[in-house]
């Protein structure tokens, strides 16, 4: 069984898998144990499994842990110790979530955008995450302001 | 702790060591419980706690899925309790088969209810808390002339001396009285904290990742099985497949009884698990495993165009309720009926419009999957961690399985990443207890979202026939409007009487409009496809056809379609929320070419709703800029909560609208994933605007307080359809808009 190593919130964590497909969104849940990126759909389509990798936001339900090694991948734990990210701050301050299932992807996208230096408008242009409790109105205001 | 039962207040206090104690009732939220099947739950299922610590701590037996009502328990009780609601801490309590409640009558969290069926419950109970602290605080100071006190956030000042106690420095003692008949209220000119916007506890924690739903339960030495149904409804497991190299175990699954509905029948095998080291490795095994499978001898008739045959040959060949009958499926139910015949009337109309209106089945598609983690040792112990909406269904559910005492089983209620109506359910959790049961080791099950969108419970399929004549002034003389939907409540055992399932003919019934005559009619659809509660579930079909056929009146009596509704309401809140809402939606003020408004009112779960969507484009391609919702559910507790949830059922209703479309053939479910069902993303977002109506200058006990979580659906799809045809001609009767749309992937 290969054994990789992977950095996660800057913290090297040895994981041993069966197959080096598993996609990184198991590993992070099942293997490691940070359970904020969440299982959505699985194929790509609704952003919840979020995650950053060298600053780029990638979908890990759809990325092998065995493309993660060496590289730096960034959970929503991982956004902030405290909750200080300006996104984690702007979701509070317009109390953005409902259930709250989606919003770790959300945040994730969000701040990946801002690492490539988007902002406002720009980011909410690009935001493509589903929410199905439907807090999108909240989002886009909570989002104005970084 | 010793409990101290006072029937007759239906209250008792539980003294401790520690502090005071209060266990009150929550009301059984679940109007068909008592309705349908004339049951009460006088289960204690909240209990406050104040610690010598000074600590505050709710128990709540609500669920927790986005709605905020778990939280809105906490600030009504802040209110009459004289302390800050930011002190109050909230805990999921555990449900309770225990005092003389039948099996069934659960506290569920549904039908928009936590709120309005407790604020009496909760005010009443913080008052009596903080009489009987004050009390204890009275005797300490040897002074009971009340005018001689203040509380301020939890201390009892006493004014002449000007010493101060604590809730915590006489919590002891006050356990040891006796809570009293009726406390005073806060008076509504002081309140100061309920219907006040304040934050919820539970945001800091969605933020950072840290919030556990049900699918992020970790126990040690947990172990991860996986789902796989028969794909086609109504089909049975063709024996048990060896056990997959890598794997742990194979289970099959039965239909515990009770959660099985229409095809799914009790003690049938429709499903396996496999049970392996981790969620990935497992989905694998369990996609990999051969199945075989039997199908239902019915199979080939479960299919979409079957299920409009035999909804369209209802429209007239139903056969009438008999009293004491077998009354199958097919069965016409009078829902209402007025002492003019209205049949009779509309024959004799000047002008008759007739309309034809279907709806499909719909799904969930709770953004967290259903799953469920369960530690069983035998004649020991079942600990079940779930993302529930029904803990008491859960709890009764597994002593039934397990067959250990209730004290010997402990659910966990989780937050829910949606529930939507169906986390009220439990055949999720009846498989993971057998799963439990048969490996004897924690272990999480986890639907794939597959699995989800084709075994679900889903809101029934309908087929509406309205008609209608009008008089030579274009006034409603007659209305006949017959629902033809399989029955959610048939499907669970639950005898319909003779007006059928409350839950098919909701807000088709009562509405306050002058029709001068009318006959509403319910037939159940024979469709056994398993059918369930969804947000806003009958309301949002009903209001759907009731509202776009009242614009097709409008336009075949030549009148404006907000002015048409406003002449024929007869009930005044109706008339004062349909204006507030053409306000805010700016009714009567020019739109530029492409653009046009609809308008749409109903009622559900006894509040009131209007809504102004405004679109623009054409027929092939439009948006919904704006949606405008006013809401009156006669007080509301945290505007903010309320906005929230209104908006989000606003994108609740656009999703079923535009795109919400669940198909079958040959018993299976066609769409498997987000990417074959889709729902709006956030480029696609309306703006939303909510008003509430003023609530009132005096809360009083003998008003109906209305519920919330649902509202914002209803009224979208008709309004959406109503703006449709004024930007088009064409009336859309079939939804959704755009069936078999497609979501692509996000990169």
């Amino acid at each position: 069984m290969p054994t990789y190593t992977l950095n996660i919130n800057g913290n090297d964590h040895t994981v041993t898998v069966q197959d080096g497909n598993m996609p990184l969104l198991w590993v992070l849940r099942d293997i490691v144990g940070l359970t904020g990126t969440k299982y959505g759909c699985g194929i790509e389509v609704c952003g919840a499994c979020s995650v950053m990798v060298n600053g780029q936001r990638e979908l890990s339900c759809d990325f092998d842990v065995s493309s993660a090694v060496g590289k730096r991948i960034v959970t929503i734990e991982g956004l902030s110790a405290d909750r200080s990210h300006p996104a984690q701050q702007a979701w509070i301050e317009n109390q953005v979530p409902q259930c709250g299932y989606c919003q770790s992807g959300m945040l994730v996208t969000v701040a990946a955008a801002m690492n490539a230096g988007h902002h406002g408008n720009q980011i909410a242009s690009e935001l493509r995450n589903l929410c199905v409790c439907g807090t999108y109105q909240r989002i886009k205001q909570a989002i104005q302001k970084l | 702790m010793d409990t101290i039962e006072n029937a007759s207040r239906r209250k008792f206090l539980v003294s401790s060591a520690s502090g005071l104690a209060l266990g009150f009732t929550l009301t059984d939220p679940l109007g068909i419980t008592r309705a349908e099947a004339a049951a009460t739950d006088t289960t204690v299922t909240s209990w406050l706690r104040i610690g010598t610590d000074n600590s505050i701590t709710l128990t709540v037996g609500a669920s927790e899925m986005g709605q905020g009502s778990f939280f809105g328990l906490a600030q009504i009780l802040a209110e009459d309790l004289l302390v800050d609601y930011a002190r109050i801490r909230t805990e999921q309590g555990q449900p309770s088969l225990s005092n003389p409640a039948p099996v069934g009558a659960s506290l569920n969290t549904v039908g928009s209810s936590i709120i309005r069926r407790n604020f009496w419950a909760f005010r009443d109970a913080a008052a009596a808390a903080r009489e009987m602290l004050l009390e204890a605080g009275m005797n300490r100071f040897g002074d009971h002339d009340r005018s001689h006190y203040g509380i301020t956030d939890g201390v009892i000042i006493h004014q002449p001396s000007g010493s101060q106690l604590t809730y915590g420095q006489v919590a002891a003692d006050a356990a040891l009285l006796t809570p009293p008949a009726s406390p005073p209220l806060v008076p509504d000119r002081f309140l100061k904290i309920i219907g006040r916007s304040v934050t919820r506890p539970d945001i800091p924690q969605k933020v950072d990742g840290s919030a556990v739903y049900g699918l992020d339960v970790r126990l040690p030495n947990m172990v991860y099985a996986v789902v796989r149904h028969c794909p086609n409804f109504g089909g049975t497991l063709l024996g048990t497949p060896s056990v997959p190299s890598g794997m742990l175990a194979v289970v099959p699954l039965k239909v515990a009884a009770g959660t099985g509905r229409g095809t799914e029948k009790t003690d049938a095998f429709n499903a396996v698990a496999v049970v392996g080291p981790n969620t990935w490795d497992t989905w694998q095994a369990a996609r990999r495993l051969g199945v075989s499978w039997t199908l239902p001898a019915n199979a080939a008739q479960l299919n979409d165009a079957q299920f409009l045959a035999d909804a369209q040959n209802l429209v007239t060949n139903a056969v009438p309720y008999q009293a004491g009958g077998a009354n199958p499926p097919g069965t016409l139910y009078t829902v209402e009926a007025s002492a003019v015949d209205a049949n009779a009337q509309i024959a004799g109309a000047a002008k008759v419009v007739d309309a034809t209106y279907t709806l499909p089945y719909v799904a969930h598609a709770c953004m967290e999957v259903l799953n469920c983690t369960v530690d069983y040792v035998a004649g020991e112990k079942c600990d079940i961690y779930a993302p529930t909406q029904s803990a008491r269904n859960v709890l009764s559910l597994a002593v039934a399985l397990t067959g250990l005492a209730p004290s010997q089983i402990t659910v966990h209620t989780t937050f829910l990443g949606g529930g939507l109506g169906r986390k009220a359910e439990t055949d999720f959790v009846s498989q993971a207890i057998q799963i439990g049961m048969a490996i004897q080791r924690p272990v999480k099950l986890t639907w794939p979202r597959e699995e989800d969108f084709t075994r679900d419970q889903y809101r029934p399929m309908a087929l509406v026939h309205a008609r209608a004549g009008l008089d030579s002034a274009g006034r409603i003389v007659g209305w006949k409007y017959r629902n033809i939907s399989p029955s959610i409540l048939g499907q669970r055992g639950i005898p319909l009487g003779a007006r059928g399932d409350s839950q098919g003919y909701e807000a088709s019934d009562e509405l306050p409009y002058d029709f001068g005559s009318r006959l509403t009619e319910y037939v159940t659809h024979p469709s056994p496809i398993p059918v369930g509660f969804w947000r806003s579930v009958g309301a949002s079909i009903n209001t759907f056809c009731v509202e776009s056929m009242m614009d097709e009146l409008a336009a075949a009596a030549g009148f404006d379609p907000y002015q048409y509704r406003r002449a024929l309401l007869t009930d005044p809140r109706w008339i004062t929320i349909l204006d507030a809402a053409a306000t805010l939606g700016n009714w009567n003020s020019p739109v530029p070419a492409g653009t046009a408004r609809g308008i749409a009112i109903g009622a559900a779960f006894d509040s009131i709703v209007a809504q102004v969507v405004e679109i623009s484009g054409t027929s092939t391609s439009f948006s919904v800029r704006r949606v405008s919702v006013t809401i009156d559910s006669y007080l509301h507790v945290n505007p903010q909560s309320v906005e929230a949830q209104i908006t989000g059922g606003v994108v609740h209703g656009l999703n079923a609208a535009l795109y919400g479309r669940q198909t079958f053939s040959n018993g299976a479910a066609q769409a498997r994933n987000f990417n074959r069902s889709r729902m709006i993303r956030l480029n696609e977002m309306p703006q939303v605007d909510v008003a509430l109506k003023p609530g009132p200058s005096q809360t009083d006990r003998t008003q109906i307080i209305g519920g919330v979580g649902e509202l914002g659906v209803p009224t979208l799809a008709p309004a959406l359809a109503n703006a449709y045809f004024r930007l088009t001609g064409i009336r859309v009767r079939s939804l959704p808009f755009f069936p078999g749309a497609t979501m692509g992937e996000i990169e």
